[in-house]
């Protein structure tokens, strides 16, 4: 059974038949093209469940990719190596869940170019696939830097036919400029790699590049921090950490709601995936150095993002809004340096892509039928839209951290392990006072929930219908996902309690 | 004499005669006959590269007085420059269809060109590479004057004054340096010079001679050419005017880097100034300009001078970077320019004029988005592990280097801007009732722009063989 799974299958075959869907071998047929994305995305979502199913966190998947009986840059020591463990198993699991739903979701969103869509979205899913398994920093580099072409496509293309021309170009601006800014981060944070691979090959003495070898490297203080500060710019524009943070509301904002839900739910999370794997693990000498200082920088991602969240009347800006303001308590819970925290953070990870992927597609839905998002303009569609406010109430509360959904877990972990922080007291007063202030969260998720759905229903919002089967299917998906990890928490957090 | 005529010159003669050639067939045929001028030229260049193969390279082989050398690193930019030669003689189609008269001696001036790049790379004597450099500029001149129109004549004239300039700095230096040493030779300069202390003089006449040569390359002190030139030029002639030189000039000052003019730190110092100022001045210059050869006119001005940083901070391993990014570059940029030609017919080349091309023809308008992209180092394309590999040669030059590292890869964001605005207007959609003129591609012109954007793709996805190329040369040097 083992030796069917395959690593570079995982990885690669959306690639492949990104590759197959954009030639002109295949149909132009929109149906055809959407079913057969959808039951791809299927495929691999069943696929990376088997893969989980058969998962030994003693003994994690590694495969090397060689070339002719190489490696692929022999002269730079770089190879083209995979690895899954415990946090990379979830959030590859996670990646293929939320490309499956967003696929769903894509049904009435994307009008025009479906084979280009398609395609583009297969080659997001391998890009973001290959972040979290890659086994060597260049190729997590590499996949770093292949990821813009496929989301600046799908920021910035035109998807449907747009009533007035300034929203194309608003959304094809906010496209450059999430890829200015990404570019940006991963330009230093190349500066960061090129001196981490330099130094790690003057202390180890092997030409290396791969996160085994460079975890058991010797690299003197002074430069271990330079080199942190460099990578943790690189991820500070993806997490966002708050000066980096400005190209996010709008991409997310003017993106499709399909796109903005894999935006907020799978690429942020690169971010963090990323300031884990290379802060946290390789470079832990200097991250216990700049932990506190970093913890400050999450407490005001917290603090400023949520009153800025409750000052956004459009509903697709306050949802990003709080994905910065959550990212920023993911960021916390890496912080503390402890298993509780990192587990915290992991989960809330998950919590929050499910959370973000609900609301996003509750704003779709909205925008969908009453062309707009303003939630001034918006009132009492919930007498038109039972179900779909029934979903929206359920959602919300989750998001607040009511008890019984997945965020009430992680919120409080993230808490108690910075408390728990003992190397430093900044911790503790992050900790101390970033609680009170989710409370705020409630506040603007709870105005957003009262304006546009409760209050007299306007005569243009009457013959508004309720949510389809596709979106039925989508809301579900996520608030089942929000309940069994609220009821049941033990399941993710068995597997990542066990990494160090 | 005879001997060393056999053993390393045959590429070189096979390219003479057949200038000789064109310009008796200028002569003899009516201009009717223009279209075989490019056959011609295609033939001499591929028995040159064939010739090749009868130089003798090992280990180093010295001939005419130690006037002329050959060895590994020779033979390789010997070959890409003959390869480049070949694909802008496959490009100039067009021009010569326009120019049908002088077809055959726009053909001879082409050889002559690759014949003075060739000579420059053989030169082991500065009075050989002066002659070369004066080879190969005065049939760029020649090339770049020879578009209709008036604005091509002043660029060229512009093109001419820097260079008449630049040589006279040059010269100067070559002078000085011979003062010192009395010798003329590079083996016997690098002799003496090891065994001098390093003096003022010294080093005043090395920054000369390498600023003089630089000039072609559009750094710094001798760049304000470079946007004239590219605006001004027909876009075959850009295609050898973007690689040629640029292969022949790093190829020697690469070598007067780790020879003759290795033992002064002011030079490096200089160099690393003048490539950090070319970088900020070409990036930031491009921002605003909405002309498709002016943007890639800073574009080549970015990247010789990130080349020079590398090569200015001299080590063997950094030597191996140059080489494999001049490699990967020069591919890319004859991409970029084989579909220029294409487009020739769109005479104001604004970004805006290639609205919508995309949906036109997805084949070429791809392959020329891949080597645009590549330019600006986004995997998988060759550029980005050109870039990645030229970094890990500055980043490994030692810690002072880093903050100017930093700086050149900020700038490369800003250069991320330009090549994006280069191509988002191909990938929107234009309106129905707008005309779209449609692009009629050749033969020729669809073989130079795929076969050069396949060679991009399999170096972006298995570069080790190259790479590995590239190390066996610099270290052979």
């Amino acid at each position: 059974m083992e030796k069917l799974l395959s690593l570079p299958f995982l990885i690669f075959m959306p690639l492949v038949i990104s590759m197959f869907v954009i030639s002109p071998l295949f149909t132009r047929n929109e149906i055809v093209v959407r079913r057969f994305a959808k039951s791809v995305f299927g495929f691999h979502f069943l696929y990376s469940i088997l893969m989980l199913a058969l998962f030994d966190p003693a003994n994690p998947y590694i495969s090397q990719i060689h070339f002719f009986g190489l490696d692929w840059v022999q002269s730079m020591g770089i190879k083209f190596i995979f690895k899954i463990d415990n946090i990379s198993m979830i959030l590859v699991m996670l990646t293929s869940f939320v490309f499956l739903i967003s696929s769903f979701a894509s049904k009435f969103n994307i009008r025009e170019n479906h084979k280009f869509y398609y395609s583009m979205l297969l080659l997001l899913e391998s890009a973001i696939l290959g972040i979290f398994t890659a086994g060597d920093m260049f190729v997590f580099f590499l996949f770093w830097e292949l990821e813009l072409i496929p989301a600046y496509f799908l920021i910035g293309g035109k998807w449907k036919n747009l009533e007035n021309e300034s929203e194309a170009i608003k959304a094809q601006n906010s496209a450059i400029k999430f890829v200015l800014f990404t570019f940006l981060g991963s330009m230093v944070m190349l500066l960061g790699i090129l001196l981490l691979h330099y130094y790690n090959f003057i202390s180890n003495g092997i030409l290396s590049a791969s996160f085994v070898d460079i975890n058991s490297s010797q690299i003197p203080a002074n430069i271990q921090n330079i080199i942190s500060v460099c990578l943790l710019i690189g991820f500070g524009v993806k997490l966002p950490i708050i000066p980096l943070h400005t190209w996010l509301p709008d991409a997310h904002t003017n993106a499709p709601t399909p796109v903005s839900m894999i935006l907020a739910g799978i690429l942020l999370k690169t971010g963090a995936y990323g300031i884990f794997r290379f802060n946290y693990q390789t470079l832990s000498d200097a991250f216990i150095t700049i932990a506190p200082y970093l913890a400050v920088f999450a407490l005001i991602n917290i603090i400023y993002t949520a009153f800025v969240a409750y000052a956004q009347t459009d509903i697709k800006r306050i949802v990003a809004y709080s994905s910065i303001s959550n990212m920023g308590l993911i960021l916390l819970g890496l912080c503390a340096i402890n298993q509780i925290g990192l587990s915290a953070s992991v989960f809330h990870m998950v919590a929050h892509a499910l959370i973000t992927c609900g609301l996003f597609m509750i704003a779709g839905i909205v925008y969908l039928r009453c062309k707009t998002r303003d939630i001034n303009t918006l009132s009492g569609i919930a007498t038109v839209m039972p179900r779909l406010f029934g979903f929206a109430t359920l959602i919300v509360l989750a998001s607040i951290g009511i008890p019984a959904f997945a965020p009430f877990v992680s919120e409080i972990l993230t808490i108690i392990a910075s408390l728990n922080a003992d190397f430093s007291d900044v911790l503790k007063f992050a900790a101390v006072f970033s609680l009170p202030l989710l409370i705020i969260s409630s506040c603007y998720m709870l105005k957003f929930l009262h304006k546009s759905f409760y209050g007299e229903l306007p005569q243009e919002f009457e013959k508004v219908n309720d949510i389809t089967v596709h979106e039925f299917i989508v809301l579900a998906s996520t608030l089942a996902g929000l309940v069994i990890f609220g009821i049941f928490p033990q399941v993710l957090l068995s597997m990542t309690l066990s990494m160090g | 004499m005879l001997k060393d005529l056999f053993n390393i010159l045959l590429p070189h003669i096979s390219i003479a005669g057949f200038i000789i050639l064109q310009l008796v067939l200028s002569m003899a045929l009516s201009p009717r006959f223009y279209r075989y001028a490019r056959l011609v030229s295609a033939i001499g260049i591929s028995l040159s590269i064939i010739l090749l193969s009868t130089v003798q390279t090992e280990p180093q082989y010295f001939a005419f007085r130690d006037s002329l050398m050959s060895d590994s690193y020779t033979l390789l930019f010997d070959f890409l420059i003959l390869v480049c030669g070949f694909f802008t003689a496959l490009l100039s189609r067009n021009h010569i269809r326009t120019i049908k008269a002088n077809a055959y001696t726009f053909q001879a001036v082409l050889l002559c060109g690759i014949f003075g790049a060739m000579n420059i790379i053989s030169a082991n004597d500065f009075l050989t590479l002066f002659v070369s450099i004066e080879i190969l500029s005065f049939s760029t001149y020649f090339l770049i004057a020879s578009a209709k129109g008036y604005y091509s004549k002043e660029a060229s004239f512009k093109y001419l004054l820097t260079s008449a300039v630049s040589t006279g700095v040059f010269l100067f230096g070559v002078s000085y340096l011979y003062g010192i040493t009395g010798s003329l030779n590079l083996s016997v300069i690098y002799e003496r010079i090891m065994i001098q202390e390093p003096s003022i003089m010294y080093s005043i006449s090395a920054i000369m001679i390498v600023l003089g040569i630089i000039s072609k390359l559009a750094l710094f002190p001798f760049a304000n050419w470079v946007i004239d030139v590219y605006k001004g030029a027909e876009t075959s002639v850009l295609a050898f005017l973007s690689t040629i030189p640029k292969l022949a000039i790093f190829g020697i000052v690469c070598r007067l880097l780790v020879f003759p003019l290795s033992n002064s730190f002011e030079l490096t110092f200089v160099l690393v100034a003048a490539s950090l100022i070319t970088a900020f001045w070409a990036n930031i210059y491009a921002i605003r300009e909405n002309n498709v050869k002016a943007i890639l006119a800073c574009s080549t001005a970015a990247n010789s001078s990130y080349v020079m940083f590398a090569a200015s901070l001299v080590s063997v391993y950094n030597l191996s970077t140059v080489i494999f990014y001049l490699l990967c570059y020069v591919m890319m940029n004859i991409s970029v320019f084989a579909f220029l030609n294409i487009c020739s017919d769109r005479h104001d080349m604004n970004v805006k004029s290639f609205k919508g091309l995309f949906y036109n023809n997805h084949g070429l308008v791809g392959a020329y988005a891949f080597s645009i992209l590549g330019l600006a180092g986004i995997p998988v394309t060759s550029g980005f592990i050109a870039k990645i590999y030229l970094f890990t040669a500055i980043a490994s030059s030692g810690l002072i280097f880093v903050p100017f590292l930093l700086i050149l890869l900020i700038l490369m964001v800003v250069a991320l801007y330009y090549y994006l605005k280069i191509l988002m207007p191909l990938f929107e959609k234009c309106d129905k009732n707008v005309e779209v003129t449609l692009l009629k591609p050749v033969f020729s012109q669809k073989f130079v722009l795929v076969i050069t954007a396949i060679i991009t793709l399999l170096i972006g996805i298995y570069p080790e063989k190259i790479i590995e190329l590239c190390r066996f040369i610099a270290y052979n040097i």
